[in-house]
């Protein structure tokens, strides 16, 4: 069921001319980013050099792309925004598509159908206890896990089953994603980095965890497709584990939806990364992005070029996701 | 014909409506606590106190006083301070306002319970206060030694409605030395107790029906962070004052502060004709508005010189920043000069510290401003026992003192965020302090929760705007030990500054307090607990047809009393 690996001429040149220039672009930005800290550029992005403010672009000096009113240079910035943008965006349309991924399958797979023995719904508890900082989390959790070791103990010991439970697991799925679905993303992004200074790694786990559920969704509705196919239930015939038939049989099938939407996501979290920097919500004021820089137009208005280069950097880069998502869902 | 009407730029309303923008919301109306520019401009429309500072002449006015105070020398020990309150001057009930009031305020600024440390710290000098027997309203302070500031400091504060807030005259069954040295033991009074209850139902209200004043204006309305609406009295007391002095004028029938905490928003809602005075604009947007034609056709432009100073503080309490040295060092890293020229357009004036340069007798112009040298820092950073060496995964600065633990030189650096001008300080103090491996963290916070880092401490190094005027010079509240927890942000304190600082409040002669004056300012910056970096220029824009703006360089920076439109408002 695999398919054949293209080399990268193939990947290139089997591309129409709008692609290759997408994909030019996004390989351009990746690599400034990946060389941001190498590349000699004459100014770092968080040092203002306070002799030339507002400086238009190749004006005299080094400041190439000019400066803005606070005296950054515009071109370092730039360079060290496609850094963040990447840093940020990359990785947490991953993680949104991994959990995704994981919660979409395994709710479209098991449906509410699946059993769940006495000692887990109690590990299970505990967990929800601790998420919710309820008291002595620690100690509850310790005891769960003593508690269901014990009734594990026991049923091996007397050689019966354990008591299980049916476990709802595709309504508490769809559930919490038609609940982060029905906030706008911004609005509850806004909400919880607005209130909590958070680092980097903070925004991405943030941003991760608001974008879960469209993957989810997607993959959930293509597992819905697969599990009922004849090499699933032929897996299942085999003997075969629930677990290891989702895993290696199932979920590699039902992600594939994923390729066409992943640099859709990633267009999407751009988008909403650069709207939290302009609105100085998030990242620190010492990270460059491109939305920060976008900002500063506000302090100095006749200076255009401290609008118009991120723009054109936001625009080329969402516009060249889309057109490499299009690609990818024309695929077989 | 639609299209015409809904496009065409909105002139000023058809009310006497004077709209000015505010950054900020004043958070809260309490005269003993008032936090921030926009609280003491806004509860200067509700109420007056004895003395006013007079735009038109920039001198200390009689407001509530019929006259400036007279000035008696009892003995060494004692001045006397005599004020008559006007026959005219009555409260929104009507009841005249006596010198008992001022009795009952000064034991509320005392008071146990209420948040009045400040208060407490500024009139801690005053004895008693005695009523003349003939005359409810005539009165005099009797005040601890001699000082020329007295006459200003004592009619320098708001006076409240002892009828209203105390009906049952609890507060007089204590004298003022009372609340001064046994303020333990009378708090649990129920009487105090009940006053206090009162006072602070009154004040966290955010109703219409605030605290009952002697100003010409009551609040009509209060958004949050929208708006806050002003409507004039139609009898009040100072109207049958004549001639009316410049301090008792209320020309405008109604003032709307817009907050508008964005500059560029801000900008525009003046070109657009939705507010009508802007004041202190940031200077690129000043010098924008001044070159463009279309403003120069709605727009006036005014400047003047303003006795604020862009201020860098540090927390002395905390261990790495409770050496004189290693403050010094940092304040090093502040390039005041470039920021000036970078943030002000040059526009403003460098300094050496709180008192202007513009204030020739009392400026000290003997030393001069810190230079920007951050290779001198580092070698003073080695004299204050900071050794370069590994901090996690970075190179930095630590020491261990022969008793505590190890430490690390990093800063968290506060700031209110928005303001571009410090955040232009943080970032240029950052790129300095990193050159010679001091991290630090900026930390823009809202301004709400800016107000209360700086109160609880939470912070290393913070960046804020302090304002002055040319009358008095009391440093108490700011760097004084009785300051600490109040106004005393940085917490800086030794008994050597408590006791200048004392004496410049108690000097009895101009020359002798210009003299102390210059040693404070020596002395501040060998100490260093905050690095004033330079004093900013006042930029006011306001509509054409906007008159008796009187633009000054006390704050707010204009006169809002005697704002007036020149001819008939136009409507669209």
């Amino acid at each position: 069921m695999g398919r054949p690996s293209y080399p990268l001429a193939v990947l290139i040149f089997s591309r129409s001319w709008p692609q290759r220039i997408a994909l030019g672009w996004l390989s351009v930005v990746l690599l400034t980013a990946a060389l941001a800290p190498v590349l000699p550029l004459p100014y770092l992005p968080n040092v203002p050099d306070l002799s030339q403010v507002s400086q238009p672009p190749f004006s005299i000096g080094k400041h190439w792309l000019g400066t803005d009113s606070q005296g950054l240079d515009i071109l370092s910035q730039l360079v060290f925004g496609a850094r963040t943008a990447v840093a940020l965006t990359l990785p947490a349309t991953v993680m949104a598509a991994l959990l995704g991924a994981i919660a979409g399958g395994a709710a479209g797979f098991w449906l509410n159908q699946s059993r769940l023995a006495a000692p887990y719904w109690l590990l299970l508890v505990a967990c929800v206890w601790w998420a919710l900082s309820l008291p002595w989390p620690w100690l509850v959790l310790v005891g769960a896990a003593a508690a269901s070791g014990c009734l594990l103990a026991i049923a091996k010991w007397r050689q019966r089953p354990l008591p299980a439970w049916r476990l709802p697991l595709d309504s508490i799925v769809m559930a919490i994603a038609t609940t982060l679905d029905t906030i706008p993303r911004l609005i509850l992004v806004v909400a919880i980095a607005a209130g909590t200074s958070v680092a980097i790694q903070g925004m991405l786990l943030l941003l991760a965890l608001t974008s879960w559920p469209q993957p989810a969704r997607l993959v959930r509705a293509q597992m819905l497709r697969v599990r009922v196919l004849p090499f699933v239930e032929a897996a299942r015939a085999t003997g075969f584990s629930p677990g290891r038939v989702w895993l290696w049989h199932a979920l590699p099938h039902a992600v594939q939806p994923l390729r066409a939407a992943f640099p859709l996501s990633m267009a999407g979290l751009l988008g909403l990364e650069s709207t939290l920097s302009f609105l100085g919500i998030g990242l620190p004021p010492n990270v460059a992005s491109w939305g920060r820089l976008l900002a500063g137009i506000r302090h100095d208005q006749s200076a255009w070029w401290i609008a118009f280069f991120p723009c054109l950097c936001l625009i080329t880069s969402i516009l060249s996701l889309y057109i490499l998502s299009r690609h990818q869902s024309s695929q077989p | 014909m639609l299209l015409t009407f809904g496009c065409s730029k909105r002139k000023h309303s058809s009310d006497a409506t004077i709209r000015i923008r505010w950054a900020h919301d004043p958070e809260t109306l309490d005269p003993l606590s008032l936090h921030n520019q926009a609280a003491l401009d806004a509860y200067n429309l509700l109420n007056i106190s004895l003395l006013q500072a007079d735009a038109s002449t920039q001198t200390l006015a009689p407001a509530l006083a019929e006259a400036l105070p007279s000035v008696q020398f009892l003995n060494d020990s004692i001045t006397a301070i005599g004020y008559r309150i006007r026959s005219v001057a009555a409260w929104d009930s009507g009841q005249p306002v006596l010198a008992s009031d001022v009795d009952f305020t000064l034991k509320l600024m005392l008071c146990p319970g209420l948040p009045n440390e400040v208060a407490q710290s500024q009139y801690h000098f005053i004895r008693a206060l005695q009523v003349a027997a003939n005359d409810p309203r005539r009165f005099s302070f009797l005040c601890r030694g001699r000082s020329i500031e007295y006459a200003h400091t004592t009619g320098d504060f708001f006076i409240l409605p002892e009828a209203e807030l105390d009906p049952h005259g609890s507060l007089r069954h204590f004298d003022l030395a009372d609340f001064q040295y046994r303020r333990a033991e009378i708090a649990t009074d129920s009487g105090i107790q009940t006053v206090v209850r009162h006072y602070l139902a009154a004040i966290t209200s955010q109703a219409t029906r605030q605290l009952p004043g002697c100003g010409a204006y009551q609040l009509v309305k209060w958004e949050k962070d929208r708006y806050i609406t002003f409507h004039r009295k139609s009898h009040w007391w100072a109207d049958q004052v004549r001639p009316t002095p410049f301090v008792l004028q209320a020309r405008p029938q109604q003032l709307t502060y817009a907050i508008i905490p964005d500059a560029a928003t801000a900008t525009l809602a003046l070109q657009r004709g939705e507010i009508d005075l802007y004041p202190r604009v940031p200077a690129h947007e000043f010098s924008r508005l001044r070159a463009s034609s279309t403003a120069a056709k709605t727009l006036r432009f005014y400047t003047s010189d303003s006795h604020d100073v862009a201020t860098a503080g540090f927390n002395t309490r905390h261990p790495i920043l409770a050496d004189a040295q290693t403050r010094r060092a940092l304040s090093q890293c502040f390039d005041a000069a470039g920021l000036l020229r970078a943030t002000q357009l040059g526009q403003g004036q460098p300094t050496v510290g709180l008192i202007s340069p513009n204030d020739h007798l009392n400026y000290n112009d003997s030393i001069a401003p810190l230079p920007f040298v951050p290779k001198s820092a580092a070698a003073l950073l080695r004299q204050a026992g900071w050794r370069p060496s590994r901090m996690g995964e970075v190179m930095g600065w630590t020491r261990t003192p022969v008793r505590g633990p190890r430490q690390e030189l990093r800063l968290a650096l506060r700031y209110r965020a928005g303001d571009e001008l410090f955040a232009t300080v943080a970032l240029q103090f950052q790129a300095a302090a990193a050159s010679i491996d001091v991290p630090v963290q900026l930390l823009p916070t809202e301004s709400g929760a800016f107000s209360q880092a700086l109160q609880t401490g939470d912070f290393d190094v913070y960046l804020r705007t302090l304002g002055g005027n040319p009358f008095m010079f009391n440093f108490i509240p700011i760097l004084h030990t009785a300051g600490i927890g109040a106004g005393n942000a940085s917490g800086y304190s030794t008994p050597a500054s408590d006791q200048l600082i004392e004496a410049i409040a108690a000097a009895d002669s101009k020359i002798r307090r210009a003299q102390l004056l210059r040693r404070f300012q020596a002395m501040m910056q060998d100490q260093s607990p905050m690095a004033p970096l330079f004093f900013l220029p006042n930029r006011v824009a306001a509509s054409r047809n906007l008159t008796g703006i009187h633009v000054n360089s006390l704050k707010p920076g204009y006169s809002v009393m005697t704002l007036a439109w020149d001819s008939a408002p136009q409507v669209p």
